[in-house]
């Protein structure tokens, strides 16, 4: 064990590593606001919505894998906005990401993958065939508005 | 050949399963609905000829004040003799507002009576008898000879538009069947040929001569009596002695 | 009573109806009081001759099944089911058309009896379709009942490969009848109906025999107010109510008695409802009013109570729309607009369907405002007694006892389409009591004939002075059960004070020479359900003066009938509608109040006759609406004026201390003071000159007429299909 590991110095080599690599204090700093957390790793790769993918095994296993959202997303982020195809190396389902695994099905009847928009106004709503029993009556709009 | 195949499978048929639906048969050969036809529609107006009319008169004053409406049937039967036979549907309105009577009262009783006629009819309007006597007779023959001589089926009107002809139940002339009624007169005793000859002369609008065609004079046996024939008795025929006076 | 004569009703109703007015062919049989005792299944009862067996026998609690009987309608003894063994009688006898004879011996329940009943019950079923199922008449079909009861446990029937069963083709009589003409067995009940109740002879059979079929012959509607009620005559499926066909069975519905406010005899009525929904409107027995009758606007509107409906209150926003809004913002804008407005600027006017509870409300909450200014649409004279005396603007005779009258004198009203089950009493009394009839106003066609003396209003003035030289004045004069009813609508005019004093006139001076002194001769035929309650309360007939003076805030309580406009209201003025359709009233609202339709409130009704009655809630009110009372009593609060009373009893309580008229349910209270209001009016007696003229003229003006049935799809059908039926031939 090397006297700096002994004095947790690099811990503090962490710490400004991370910072550096998320871009300065500044950055960082929003960082943790949108995120709550704060990691250094390997950007593993990018999916067709911004959404960046990394991996750092220094993290416990469960971890050691993360997305950071687009920014196009704001604080607007949920889990559904990753794509079908990197959910699979997020949750250890596989250890190949898309772009490395030669052996994906590509398919044309395969739909774009879209985030679940429940909460939102683009939600799906059904609606009753049954005709209501009572019909109000509705007013007639004045003319002139 | 197409429908006798059509027959056979449905015979199959009937026999393997249970028919679901059937169409009832037609009871009689007229509706009891009114259907308007170019012929016979409410805007014909039908009106009484002026000698008609004194009739209509006439078989009012018939019935007592309050029961006027028992005049229908004759003045049904008169609104159908003028009109050639048959009775459209104007000429029961007519008779409805002769009698202040609502329109469905006539409608009832000139769709009761079978010999009301509310389709349009050839001007002779022939009847075949085809009851038992009659048909025991040979009134089949009759039929055929009248269908080949005017072109009339059963129920409908010949393409010259003369002839209508109907099979009806007993006429009441047994004893002179095989028998037609053609109109108002009735024709007895009929072979195949005098049957002909009838429709030739209708043909021709000529009247032929009414009754039995076998020469005899109404319904009397043909051979001369058979029973009845020595002279009758006198009075006290048979009396036994001690009454005798 | 067996086999009455019917010669007036056969007559009736062809194209020219022009018979002579009294052609009295048979006289009154004296009634003889002598009973005569026969033995219904050996138990004894005495009965008066010419009753049938199948009466006499009811009067012991056995019940004779029958399918052509009717008790109101003429015997026809066509459907053979009431046989029954009669001792010593070689066959059995038709019950119905069996007058009882001394010592009789009725046996309902031999072994002849039933097998007669179970040979009638197979041979009517050999030609009825097996569709019970889908049949709308399952549950409530006499022939379903009857063939449990009666018929035979197992069938013989197997012709169905050789000829089948009978099949005929449906007809086509309006949209409110759905016939299925295969399921008919011929009793002869709607045909009846159609020929002595209805006055409407276009029914009938026709053909003979396996071929007989009841119709019409002829495409053509069936040109009845009255039509309805063929489907509660009919005891099998074959004419059910196409508005509620495949709707609903009657085990699945809860049925409630009602009051009908569609017209103004508060026709009694049992809604059928489900699942919160009023499906069908029937009629209920009351033999004071309605019989067992229903008028078509009555029992088909009830799907006006599903459509137009106002559900949410609403309040114009900053460009005029209404708006859904809360009951709080709505009822604090009502009250504000009533607060800040002078009591003489304030106007309230009752509509056509407003309840006496929601009346006695709005009239003690303008009270409290310090406004006398409550009104009804329609209008009456107030010189004279004006309506200080109930007997002035009542039906007085009753209706059960025009039946009663020998002579029936109308002045300007159609009574056919205003009070349809008040013509039905009136030609009643035509046909078996040999009343006489005559009409002052439009001709019109009243399903019987009458002597028509003219349109002129002068012809009343005549008849009351005794100058006229017409023959009905002297009928008049020589009637012992005289009937004089005026329509209210004539009195709206200028000569409507007049015209009054001199029916009053008229009416008491004929009274005054009657034999029967609790006979009443005057009657005033009201047009709407609410009114008589209103003129009760003290609501101020008519709004032409006060809607002249320039009203800052209106207040309509059901309001449609198009009285107040915008454009007769100042423009500044706030309109608050408070009703249950949008309609004429709720359309020029600043501020709408949803209240609940006569179906879904407890409330009460005073028909024309002044018989207090009583609504049951049948469904709840939809959305937000609320019972109209309960809506004035929280404004009340708000303005700061609170209503005395917190539940219905104690709304009723105040009715009672206004009149206990209204609250006593079901009773008429005798009307008096006939010569004070005779006296009072006699000022009245200035000249009439103009003409009488009345509003619903022939059938497709009934139909729809106040906001419920201009609502109804059905009837809005019904409209169409006589202004079709028009343009036939037949």
């Amino acid at each position: 064990m090397s006297l700096g590991k002994y004095l947790a110095l690099d811990k503090l080599s962490n710490f400004f590593n991370i910072i550096k690599q998320n871009g300065g204090i500044r950055a960082s700093l929003y960082k943790m606001y949108r995120q709550d957390e704060l990691k250094d790793g390997v950007l593993v790769g990018e999916d067709k919505f911004g959404n960046k993918y990394y991996e750092n095994p220094r993290y416990f296993y469960g971890s050691n894998r993360w997305v950071e959202y687009s920014d196009k997303y704001n604080m607007d982020y949920d889990g559904s906005q990753v794509p079908a195809e990197w959910f699979g190396w997020l949750h250890y389902k596989t250890d190949l990401p898309p772009h490395m695994d030669p052996s994906r099905p590509k398919y044309k009847w395969m739909i774009e993958f879209t985030e679940n928009m429940s909460g939102t106004t683009g939600q799906y709503t059904p609606y009753s065939t049954t005709r209501p029993k009572v019909e109000p009556w509705i007013p007639k709009r004045k003319s002139n508005a | 050949m197409l429908s006798s195949l059509r027959s056979g499978v449905q015979g199959l048929w009937r026999v393997s399963s249970r028919a679901l639906q059937t169409t009832t048969n037609l009871q009689h050969d007229s509706l009891f609905v009114h259907r308007d036809t170019p012929e016979d529609n409410p805007s014909i107006p039908f009106e009484f000829t002026p000698e008609n009319n004194k009739r209509v008169e006439a078989l009012l004053a018939i019935y007592p004040e309050g029961h006027k409406r028992a005049a229908m049937i004759p003045l049904l039967d008169l609104a159908q003799r003028q009109n050639g036979g048959w009775l459209p549907i104007s000429a029961m309105h007519k008779v409805a507002e002769i009698l202040k009577l609502p329109r469905m009262r006539v409608y009832e009783v000139a769709t009761f009576y079978t010999m009301f006629i509310r389709r349009p009819i050839g001007k002779y309007h022939v009847q075949v008898c085809t009851t038992t006597p009659c048909w025991l007779r040979g009134s089949d023959a009759v039929l055929n000879a009248i269908k080949e001589a005017t072109g009339c089926e059963v129920g409908g009107n010949s393409p010259c538009g003369k002839f209508s002809l109907s099979e009806v139940e007993c006429l009441g002339a047994c004893v002179n069947a095989p028998m037609v009624q053609v109109n108002d007169d009735y024709y007895e005793d009929l072979t195949v040929d005098d049957t002909k000859e009838i429709i030739e002369k209708l043909k021709r609008d000529e009247k032929p001569k009414p009754g039995p065609r076998s020469g005899r004079y109404a319904s009397e046996p043909l051979g001369g009596l058979t029973s009845l024939t020595e002279e009758p008795t006198g009075p006290g025929f048979g009396l036994q002695d001690a009454l005798k006076a | 009573m067996l086999r009455q004569p019917l010669t007036r009703a056969l007559a009736l109703s062809s194209p020219a109806r022009a018979a002579p007015l009294a052609v009295r062919r048979y006289a009154e049989i004296a009634p003889q009081p002598d009973k005569v005792e026969v033995f219904i299944d050996d138990k004894p009862v005495y009965v008066p001759p010419g009753t049938t067996v199948l009466q006499a026998a009811a009067q012991v609690g056995v019940e004779i099944p029958r399918f052509c009987y009717h008790e109101r309608l003429a015997v026809a003894g066509n459907c053979r089911m009431c046989l029954v063994e009669v001792e010593k009688s070689p066959k059995p006898v038709a019950a119905c058309a069996m007058p009882v004879m001394k010592g009789m011996r009725v046996k309902t329940n031999s072994d002849l009896t039933r097998k007669a009943r179970e040979g009638v019950m197979e041979f009517l079923l050999v030609n009825h379709p097996l569709d019970c199922p889908i049949c709308d008449q399952g549950g409530e079909c006499d022939l379903q009942d009857q063939s449990m009861a009666f018929g035979s446990d197992k069938s013989r029937f197997t012709d169905i490969h050789f000829s089948g069963k009978r099949a005929v083709e449906d007809k086509d009589v309006g949209p409110l009848i759905k016939t299925i003409m295969t399921r008919c067995i011929h009793c002869t009940r709607c045909i009846r109906f159609a020929s002595e109740v209805a006055g409407v002879d276009d029914l009938g059979t026709t053909g003979r025999g396996t071929d007989m079929q009841v119709g019409t012959y002829v495409e053509k509607m069936f040109l009845s107010e009255l039509s309805g009620n063929i489907i509660d005559l009919c005891p099998v499926g074959a004419l059910t109510s196409k508005p509620y066909s495949f709707a609903a069975r009657p085990w699945e519905t809860r049925r409630i008695d009602s009051v009908d406010v569609l017209d103004p005899l508060g026709s009694n009525i049992v809604v059928s409802t489900r699942t919160n929904e009023v499906l069908r409107i029937l009629p209920r027995t009351n033999e004071e009013i309605n019989e067992e009758w229903l008028s078509d606007k009555s029992r088909f509107a009830c799907d006006g109570l599903k459509r137009q409906r106002l559900v949410t209150p609403l309040m114009a926003d900053s460009r005029g729309n209404l708006t859904p809004v809360d009951w709080e913002d709505a009822v604090v804008a009502a009250a504000r607009a009533l607060r800040d407005c002078p009591p003489d600027k304030l106007l309230a006017v009752a509509g056509d369907m407003a309840d006496a509870e929601s009346l006695v409300a709005l009239k003690d909450l303008l009270n409290r405002l310090g406004s006398e200014n409550a009104c009804t649409e329609q209008y009456f004279p107030l010189e004279g007694a004006g309506i200080d005396l109930r007997s002035t603007y009542l039906l007085n005779t009753g209706i059960a006892n025009v039946e009663d009258a020998d002579f029936v004198l109308l002045i300007g009203t159609n009574v056919r389409f205003e009070a349809p089950l008040l013509n039905t009493r009136i030609r009643k009394a035509f046909i078996h009591k040999d009343t006489d009839v005559a009409l002052i106003g439009p001709k019109v066609d009243l399903t019987y004939d009458y002597v028509h003396v003219g349109e002129s209003a002068s012809i009343v003035k005549d008849l009351a002075s005794g100058t006229s030289a017409h023959e009905v004045l002297r009928k008049l004069e020589q009637a012992k059960r005289p009937v004089v009813i005026l329509g209210a609508d004539q009195l709206k005019t200028q000569e409507g004070a007049a015209l009054l004093a001199y029916t009053q006139e008229l009416a008491l001076r004929l009274q005054d020479k009657l034999e029967d002194k609790n006979w009443k001769v005057l009657n005033v035929l009201q047009r709407t359900a609410s009114q008589v309650a209103a003129l009760d309360i003290g609501y101020k007939p008519g709004v032409g003066a006060l809607l002249s003076a320039g009203p800052q805030v209106v207040y309509l309580l059901g309001a449609d009938s198009g009285v107040v406009t915008r454009e007769s209201l100042p423009k500044d003025a706030v309109v608050i509608y408070q009703g249950h359709h949008g309609d004429a009233g709720a359309a020029i609202a600043d501020v709408v109040l949803p209240g609940a339709a006569y179906t879904e409130k407890r409330a009460t009704y005073v028909n024309a006759e002044g018989r207090a009655q009583q609504t049951l809630p049948a469904v709840t009110p939809p959305g937000q609406a609320r019972e109209d009372w309960k809506i004035i009593r929280a404004i009340s609060e708000v303005v700061g004026v609170r209503l005395p009373y917190d539940n219905l009893d104690e709304v009723r309580d105040r009715l009672s201390q206004i009149s206990p008229a209204l609250v006593t349910y079901g009773d008429v209270q005798n009307n008096n003071y006939f010569a004070q209001a005779r006296a009072l009016a006699q000022s009245l007696q200035k000249p009439v000159s103009g003409n009488l003229d009345v509003k619903l003229k022939t059938l497709e003006d009934y139909f729809m007429t106040d906001a419920i049935s201009r609502a109804s799809p059905t009837m809005a059908k019904c409209v169409q299909a006589v202004l079709k039926q028009k343009q036939s031939t037949y």
